[in-house]
């Protein structure tokens, strides 16, 4: 027995902690991100502050490409938008993006992409994905994909940092990221960004423009218990394909601006109230001339030959929402109130000048009820209801959720949710609305999601299965005389499977591999199979990263016009990052060094032809970092 | 010699098993950070205070207690606690002022700067956990710290 306490002291030596050793775990551990991670709203996929790092992902779009089981392709406005494997969307409202508590998509569309999609991450600690429907606990907002993104706390900031990005297409970006702490524990962070980004694509010989100026603002305040956050973007684009029928638009350009404010406190010493308030207008701009532009549902078969909008667009929410925990049940209720109001201030497509409101009153309830320290059942309700002027009629909806998390091993776990939710239209569906569908009805999906875990000391594997339903998929149909929005009249099916494995080969080095397989009861007009090799890592003064994203080529066979062959697609990207003192970085960075990227899908309605083009080109960026 | 290996074999995958740095799912919180944090309170409170350390940190949560308690002992009130750690704004600190024999730390730099009753703070800065002590408040309060902690000591 005296071996044995001298053995357990011995080990206790050996590994007891110096200060600085436990400085630098607690720092590790900081940028690991894991401290608001919830597996009972879905699947969840972690961008820690070490990757994000490590990575080097400078803008939400660099994620966006690598995330599974979606495609990043660009729309023929030139914007990156994400859409479902198997599919590709001109503007997905299926993906919900906040930025700390402020769902932050276009309150026309539903879409982030345009606005947010370059978002510079400078200001941003970590970013949590989740697949599954998660509205019952942050927010009102229904959606397939929530891509929760963390600001940097200025409690652990404290400094002011400058970035600046150069890229060899002649891009450029600059960043000022500031942060203090008062000795009243009030603190703020304040980011600052301006991008220009320069790009180009050819089409039957001539050039379409999608240069991009973009200026972000963003305010942090917070406290023990309270936080206020401020944010304006402003975006100015070529509208790259436009709407030009013939795909080379004679002139056209894209104007946003985005501004919000969110406020929200926790209550109570156990902080188990927390209430909320929003304001958020968004601005959008879009003119183009050309000689022919493709149809639109407005135009009622004529030929335009311009298109002119300026809409606004403002959304306010408020909420309260109380945890209780009673006995082996922890219970969470919230009340939501949301309102949304769109007016045209000129248009020369859309005719209506009355203003569209929408308010809906939501009411979640969700009870996690551990059963033992192994097995976990989750149950969730939602209520909304719908107020709308005559432009749709009033509905009420239910959402439920059902699940549960057992880890019968410390090495081994499987999750199930089983939901059933609903995806409203949106202005912009109602504004491009068929004319063959004047009736609109809202999507309602059943989505099933399974997930098994298996973890060694040094590894994580994870297997993914999903399988959804959607009745009354809406869908644009480019039709000639009737083109628009209409609900498909059978039901769709998707089912998939990932695979994802990381291994940590030393403290400071690690590989993921992933890999997802898709199918759907339609035809695919997008990747359907898809994946990565990731590796990066540190050592001394360097930081270092390999990967190569892949995404399996498809033939796309629509009925009565030709066929398009897209071929694989092998991004392959390579940085480092050198540290001249603690202070004072240089990294280098390629991107997409092999030139395979991603195509996507268009129809020219001059030839009558589909022809796919190369999502971007290889790019090679050198960016400085001087934090103070 | 059996029972020898077994014990042996149990401390290893104990040990092995504390260090894992992989989870299946994070069911409960995860509070690594405040358990660390914790640590470094520990390690800092046992070298300044010559006595059985008594620490009180007002405004505690229920969570700080959980990790804070595992290496504490934790006091309710500041009178009967000899090292104060002050996380959140209490407005005026000098909660006993007129009792000597107590060390007060912070984790705002700021506050370490503007009063002197701090003789150390554990703060963030440039996105790096830092500790600092003030050379003329240790000299002041008879606080000697060991070799290794100079690195530590500011003489502001």
């Amino acid at each position: 027995m005296k071996i044995v306490a001298f053995l357990i002291l011995l080990v206790n030596f050996m590994f007891a902690n110096s200060l600085t050793e436990l400085l630098q775990e607690y720092k590790d551990n900081s940028a690991n991100s894991l401290k608001t991670v919830d597996e009972k709203i879905g699947n969840v996929i972690v961008y820690s502050q070490k990757e994000l790092l490590l990575m080097q992902h400078n803008k939400l779009s660099d994620v966006l490409k690598e995330l599974p089981l979606l495609n990043l392709n660009k729309n023929r406005y030139g914007v990156s938008t994400p859409s479902l494997a198997t599919t590709k969307a001109t503007l997905s409202g299926f993906f919900r993006l906040y930025i700390n508590d402020q769902e932050v998509s276009s309150i026309h569309s539903q879409s982030f992409a345009t606005s947010w999609g370059e978002m510079p991450l400078d200001f941003v600690d970590y970013i949590e994905v989740y697949y599954g429907d998660s509205s019952f606990s942050l927010g009102s907002e229904t959606g397939i994909y929530f891509i929760r993104v963390y600001t940097k706390s200025a409690s652990k900031e404290n400094s002011t940092e400058l970035k600046t990005i150069f890229s060899n297409n002649n891009s450029l970006s600059q960043s000022l990221t500031h942060s203090d702490v008062f000795t009243n524990d009030w603190s703020y962070l304040l980011f600052l960004n301006q991008n220009t980004i320069k790009d180009e694509n050819s089409y039957k010989n001539q050039k379409l423009k999608n240069d991009m100026k973009s200026r972000y603002f963003y305010l942090d305040l917070t406290n023990d218990t309270t936080k206020i956050n401020l944010s304006y973007v402003d975006i100015k684009k070529d509208n790259y394909m436009g709407l030009s029928n013939d795909v080379v638009p004679q002139q056209g350009e894209i104007k946003a601006q985005d501004y919000f404010i969110n406020f929200s406190k926790h209550l109570l010493e156990d902080k188990s109230i927390k209430i909320g308030a929003s304001y958020a207008i968004n601005s959008r701009e879009h003119q183009e001339q050309d000689e022919e532009l493709v149809p639109i549902p407005s135009a009622n078969g004529n030929t335009l030959k311009e298109y002119e909008e300026n809409l606004k667009f403002t959304k306010s929410t408020g909420y309260i929402s109380k945890e209780l925990n009673l006995g082996s049940h922890k219970l969470l209720a919230s009340f939501h109130i949301k309102n949304k109001t769109y007016k045209i201030k000129n248009s020369k497509i859309v005719t209506s000048r009355n203003t569209k409101k929408e308010t809906t009153y939501s009411f979640t309830f969700e009870d996690e009820l551990k059963i033992n320290n192994d097995f976990m059942l989750i149950g969730n309700l939602k209520y909304d209801k719908y107020k709308r002027d005559d432009y749709l009629k009033d509905e009420n909806e239910e959402m439920y959720r059902i699940g549960f998390i057992y880890t019968p091993f410390s090495n081994f776990g499987i999750k199930s949710f089983y939901t059933k939710t609903y995806l409203p239209p949106t202005f912009y569906n109602v504004d491009f609305i068929s004319k063959s569908n004047k009736n609109i009805k809202t999507q309602h999906y059943k989505f099933l999601v399974t997930e098994a875990a298996f973890t060694t000391e040094k590894s994580k594997l994870g297997i993914i299965y999903h399988n959804v339903k959607v009745d009354d998929f809406l869908y644009y149909l480019n039709h000639p005389f009737v083109p628009g929005f209409i609900n498909i009249d059978h039901q769709i099916q998707t089912e998939g499977l990932m695979f994802n494995y990381k291994y940590n080969i030393s403290d400071q080095n690690d590989i993921t591999i992933n890999y997802y397989m898709t199918k759907t009861s339609e035809k695919s007009n997008n990747t359907e199979d898809g994946g990565y090799i990731k590796f990066m890592g540190r050592d001394a003064s360097f930081e270092y990263f390999a990967s190569i994203i892949y995404k399996e080529g498809y033939s796309f066979k629509p009925d009565g016009t030709n066929h398009v062959v897209v071929d694989d697609s092998f991004d392959l990207n390579l940085g480092a990052t050198y540290y001249y003192t603690k202070d004072l970085s240089f990294s280098l960075k390629g991107e997409n060094l092999l030139k395979e990227s991603t195509e996507s899908l268009f129809f020219d309605g001059e030839t009558k032809k589909n022809f796919s083009l190369n999502d971007f080109g290889r790019t090679l960026s050198l960016s400085v970092k001087w934090v103070f | 010699m059996g029972i020898l290996m077994k014990n042996l074999i149990l401390i290893i995958v104990l040990f092995s098993l504390s260090y894992a740095d992989t989870y299946t799912f994070l069911v409960n919180k995860y509070d690594k950070e405040m358990e660390l944090e914790s640590k470094i309170i520990k390690k800092i409170a046992k070298i300044s205070v010559k006595q059985k350390v008594v620490l009180f940190i007002p405004k505690i949560t229920k969570n700080e207690m959980k990790f804070y308690s595992k290496l504490f002992t934790l006091s309710n009130s500041c009178e009967e606690a000899n090292f104060i750690f002050v996380k959140k704004n209490i407005g005026n600190i000098n909660l006993c002022k007129n009792k000597p024999g107590k060390l007060y730390f912070t984790n705002n730099y700021k506050k370490l700067l503007n009063n002197k009753d701090y003789f150390g703070a554990f703060f963030w800065s440039k996105s790096r956990p830092n500790i600092v002590f003030i050379k003329k408040r240790l000299d002041k309060m008879l606080i000697s710290l060991p070799n290794t902690y100079q690195q530590f000591v500011e003489d502001i």
